[in-house]
């Protein structure tokens, strides 16, 4: 949720450094920078963060879900909350930690120790009796041995270490792994300084090796044989007296950070329970059962499948299997095309794989087609709906959020904050909320209807197709507003036909009916970085040619 | 910060120098001027670390990217500023330092360090040119007068900053003219006297007064100094050489290195007629391997000696550094001074047993053997290996084996404590004797003269604060020019 050496602050990876690899890994386009900002567009309240977490597990129900908080006054309320949203880790991030990439202003002056976080969140899920659920891992320069042992004592079953390990490789704190030019070649993409890297995996290894042997050191002489026997026993820590040379010393009372709460044995203080997400039932089993023929061969299945709003993330399960057998390539374009009946849960449509096609006949609620990864999505209203499709909002808020491919067309309007974070996938939408497209890195947005205001706000990349009225909407930042020229009018009719093909759109058909005065109602978005990336590589594209 | 991809483009490069032939026949400074786009690519290799270890390599705490940046920027001013914030003579530094900041510049890890020294010096050269090095006489004065005794680089610092704390400071020298070390040990084609002379004259624009061909306890009296100042700083150094107890040692032509290069100073700048030591045609031998050894090469080869050979006990050091010396340590290699590119026969591993005369008293040869280093009970021990004894042709002999300590004298005369090593005891730069304070190389032991500054500029302090209460002088840790006020 945030990082303890930088806590309320996002992260930007310049242009000049994201190069080919690092474009291919990021689903962005190289060259372009891509801003991570400090919120989180799709999580205001803890109930966002539990239909994250589910849908994580759902995605992949062999991970542990690990939320990082940061060490606060009141983390111990979030954490609580964090535990109930089914957390299988909750990470208490410290300030001191922060390796070269966080600004300096930030390392110096911000954030808290994680001794303060870790202390209150380990004794608020104690008497919440909810630390027996969740592990508890802690990080924030920790590098010794003496550091894991209070660690351990002080609630943390688990602990992070990057300065340390990465001094062991070699870094410097050059404190330059914004600027590519890591002189010893850890943080730089330019390989002439990557070949100065002289780490040794061996040194990586010798240090955990002597980190863990200097815990168990510590631990003998406090007589504990295993970190579950030690942790929480906060009550053995003492204050050392007489030994700190500092002002402040004689205003400190440690012993809220000390204090041991007192519980009765069925109340565990360290991590023992599994988390139940309760997925024995939901609807991906019903069809995961019936794509096996694809799965098993890559033949075509199709079903129809009813649904209602407590259906929660549903395909995430499937495309894991999907992932599963088949890997990232996914398979063929539909091969697995199942229909909906109903009004689908949060997160229809989750992580998507490549080779799914979902048709939705109904509704749909929030983060429809998350993280998309290839798949496609095609929503129109109740055959008997009485309603105008495009003058109601069909799919909830925040859908495509942090899609990288794939294709949707929906016949109606979608919520705030459309392909927030987008960084690839096809969209033609009728209509759209506040926020749209934004910090979109890739991909194509056709809008036929209205969009909400602060459009296209810290959009990097990729390009939107909206109409003229919509003009004063659009936050000019980072984007353009360009003419259209016959490139533009072809891709925008291709997806069109496809979008009433399979929808049967009415605001579609009417533009297509029309095509020479409805195309003229089109404006181009693009933003411009992207677009002089775009531009540069046309010119050495034209250059080999000759 | 300079030019964030400077170190990928630009490689180091010093200024050349005039030929070895050419300048052998004079005492004139050996480098060629530089061309200033070359000076500004070699302040644009500076990376600007986040870490910045050329900061702790650095005695005085230079703080060296700043600089780096303001010189690539062409801000003479702002780059001679911070500079000058840590360090009293950048001019005497950046010619004559080995350089500590460069062996510790985090892109010697694997590139040729960043040119600092250079650097330095150009900066230094440039304020005078554009006439930034301006006498800075202090507003108010305090009504306090200090001594210094010893005008060598610590003596100098401690002056230069005590003055500029409003104290009256008097410098007491024996010699004829201010500098020490400076003016009669370094030879001129490392350091011209022009140089100290343009700094002395700035400090005596700024009201320190420089009192010459002084020597305590014999044309003045400790009791009269310690009556007539409030505080003393003594700063005479560690003259007293390291001697070689062999046989033959008393035989004529065989000589402290200082004897021999001190006087040359002396016949440079007309202070002496000739000088009694001369190398001219002789077979001439140093003894010791460091850079006074290296000074003596230079000006034997100045006055034409028939060969050279410099010896040295310890092995011949590495090209490179190895896994036991990484950086940012002090680099143990090999180096090679201009004065062994004039000409000189190196000999490492060696050991010196006796010295033989004629029947004048005059030494003919010097007998040597080769040693081999082996570890033993823990330590590094040397062996003599049989049938390797020979004797070397020797007409003049210098011995150039480091310095023990102080000379005897100064320090009795004001009755200050000693400890057993021969060095005074001290606290916080005070000697056991009240107001009586100590620096440099008379303090610590020899060492360089950065760290000479660096002393008379921490001593300031102690003796600021000793009179006032406090002290607004810089320290090294607390410099004028921290992070926060430059990088804001």
């Amino acid at each position: 949720m945030a990082q303890g050496a930088k806590p309320g602050e996002g992260g930007q990876l310049p242009g000049h450094k994201v190069d080919d690899w690092i474009g291919k890994v990021r689903h962005s386009t190289p060259g372009v920078g891509l801003i991570s900002p400090p919120p989180h567009h799709d999580i205001y309240s803890i109930e966002d963060l539990a239909q994250l977490i589910y849908d994580l597990k759902n995605a992949n129900r062999k991970a542990r879900i690990n939320v990082k908080l940061v060490s606060q006054a009141g983390v111990g309320t979030v954490a609580a909350g964090v535990a109930k949203a089914q957390s299988d880790v909750i990470l208490i991030s410290g300030a001191d930690g922060g390796t070269g990439a966080s600004p300096l202003s930030s390392i110096r002056h911000a954030g808290l120790p994680w001794e303060l976080g870790l202390s209150e969140a380990h004794q608020t899920l104690v008497i919440n009796n909810l630390r027996s659920r969740v592990t508890l891992q802690t990080d924030g320069q920790l590098r010794t041995g003496r550091d894991l042992a209070i660690a351990v004592l002080l609630g943390a079953e688990e602990w992070g270490i990057s300065t340390g390990a990465l001094v062991v490789e070699g870094c410097i704190m050059m404190r330059k792994c914004h600027l590519n030019t890591c002189p010893v070649g850890i943080a730089t993409q330019n390989p002439e300084l990557r070949k100065l890297f002289t780490g040794n995996p061996d040194h990586v290894v010798n240090f955990f090796t002597f980190l863990a042997q200097d815990l168990r050191e510590i631990m003998a002489s406090l007589g504990f044989r295993t970190v579950n026997e030690m942790v929480g026993q906060s009550n053995i820590l003492k204050e050392a007296n007489g030994q700190m040379n500092h002002w402040k010393w004689d205003k400190l009372d440690l012993s809220p950070i000390f204090h041991k709460v007192e519980v009765p044995d069925h109340v565990g203080i360290h991590k023992q329970i599994d988390q139940d997400f309760r997925l024995k039932k939901v609807l991906d089993r019903k069809l995961i059962e019936a794509a096996t023929p694809a799965l098993e061969q890559a033949n075509k299945v199709t079903g129809t499948f009813d649904i209602i709003n407590v259906d929660r993330s549903v395909g995430a399960m499937l495309s894991n299997e999907v992932s599963k057998f088949f890997g990232s390539p996914g398979l063929p374009d539909n091969t697995i095309h199942f229909k909906f009946q109903g009004s689908a849960g949060q997160t229809f449509g989750g992580f998507l794989a490549k080779g799914i096609t979902f048709e939705l006949e109904g509704e749909a609620n929030d983060y429809f087609g998350k993280g998309l990864s290839g798949g496609k999505l095609i929503v129109y209203p109740n055959r008997n709906a009485n309603f105008v499709a495009e003058d109601n909002i069909i799919i909830g808020n925040v859908a495509f959020y942090g899609a990288t491919s794939g294709q949707s067309y929906i016949k109606g309007k979608a919520g705030e904050r459309f392909c927030v974070r987008n960084s690839g996938v096809e969209a033609v939408v009728e209509g759209i909320g506040d926020h749209g497209c934004e910090y979109m890195t890739g991909g194509l947005v056709i809008i036929l209807g209205e969009i909400g205001r602060n459009f296209a706000a810290g959009m990097s990349g990729g390009i939107a197709y909206i109409f003229k009225e919509n003009l004063g909407n659009i936050n000019k930042e980072m984007v353009d507003i360009d003419p259209l020229n016959e490139d533009d009018y072809a891709t925008i009719k291709t997806s069109l036909l496809k979008h009433v093909d399979l929808t049967s759109s009415n605001t579609g058909t009417r533009l297509l009916e029309d095509w020479e005065a409805g195309k003229e109602r089109f404006i181009k978005v693009i933003p411009k970085d992207y677009k002089e990336v775009l531009r540069k590589r046309a010119l050495e594209n034209s250059k080999t040619l000759v | 910060m300079a030019d964030k991809e400077g170190f990928l483009k630009y490689k180091r490069q010093l200024p050349g120098s005039r030929s070895p032939e050419e300048r052998k026949k004079d005492y004139q400074e050996i480098y060629k001027p530089l061309d200033p786009k070359v000076l500004n690519h070699q302040a644009a290799r500076c990376m600007d670390c986040g870490v910045p270890f050329c900061h702790n390599g650095c005695p005085l705490g230079n703080v060296i990217p700043d600089f780096n940046d303001a010189v690539y920027q062409n801000e003479w001013e702002r780059a001679y500023q911070i500079l000058r914030g840590t360090n009293n003579f950048p001019e005497f530094t950046g010619r004559i330092c080995p350089a500590p900041c460069e062996a510790s510049c985090v892109l010697g890890i694997n590139k040729d360090p960043v040119a600092i020294e250079l650097i330095e010096k150009s900066i230094a050269e440039k304020a005078y040119e554009l006439n930034l090095v301006k006498p800075n006489i202090p507003t108010e004065r305090t009504g306090k007068k200090v001594a210094v005794i010893g005008s060598g680089p610590s003596g100098l610092a401690a002056a230069d900053q005590i003055n500029q704390a409003g104290h009256e400071v008097t410098v007491f020298e024996k010699d004829k003219e201010v500098g020490g070390l400076l003016r009669y040990g370094i030879p001129d084609f490392k350091l011209e006297k022009w140089v100290i002379d343009r700094r002395v004259d700035v400090m005596n624009a700024e009201g320190v007064i420089f009192s010459k061909d002084t020597e305590v306890g014999f044309n003045i009296k400790a009791e009269n100094i310690l009556h007539n100042f409030d505080a003393v700083v003594l700063t005479t150094g560690a003259q007293h050489p390291r001697d070689l107890k062999i046989n033959n040692r008393d035989a004529k032509g065989v000589h402290f290195a200082m004897e021999f290069l001190g006087r040359q100073n002396q016949v440079n700048s007309g202070e002496l007629e000739s000088n009694p030591i001369h190398a001219k045609g002789k077979h001439v031998i140093v003894i010791g391997g460091g850079d006074t050894g290296s000074d003596c090469i230079g000006t034997s080869n100045r006055h034409g000696a028939a060969s050279i050979t410099q010896l040295e006990l310890l092995p011949k050091p590495p090209q490179a550094r190895n896994t036991l010396n990484p950086w940012p340590e002090w680099p143990m290699t090999l180096r090679t001074s201009s004065s062994h590119d004039e000409g000189a026969d190196r000999v490492w591993s060696v050991l010196t047993k006796e010295f033989t005369k004629d029947e004048n008293g005059t030494v003919t040869g010097l007998t040597v053997v080769d040693i081999e280093w082996k570890e033993e009970n823990g330590r590094m021990q040397f062996f003599e290996i049989e049938g390797t004894e020979r004797t070397l042709p020797c007409d003049l002999a210098f011995l150039a084996i480091g310095y023990l300590g102080p000379k005897s004298g100064l320090l009795e005369a004001f009755d200050v404590e000693l400890l057993e090593n021969g060095l005074p005891k001290s606290k916080n730069y005070h000697s056991s004797v009240p107001k009586v304070f100590l620096a440099g190389d008379m303090r610590r032991g020899q060492s360089l003269v950065v760290w000479a500054i660096a002393e008379g500029r921490e001593c300031a302090v102690e003796v600021d604060k000793f009179l006032q209460g406090e002290s607004s002088l810089a320290r090294r840790d607390q410099s004028f020019y921290s992070y926060e006020e430059t990088h804001d």
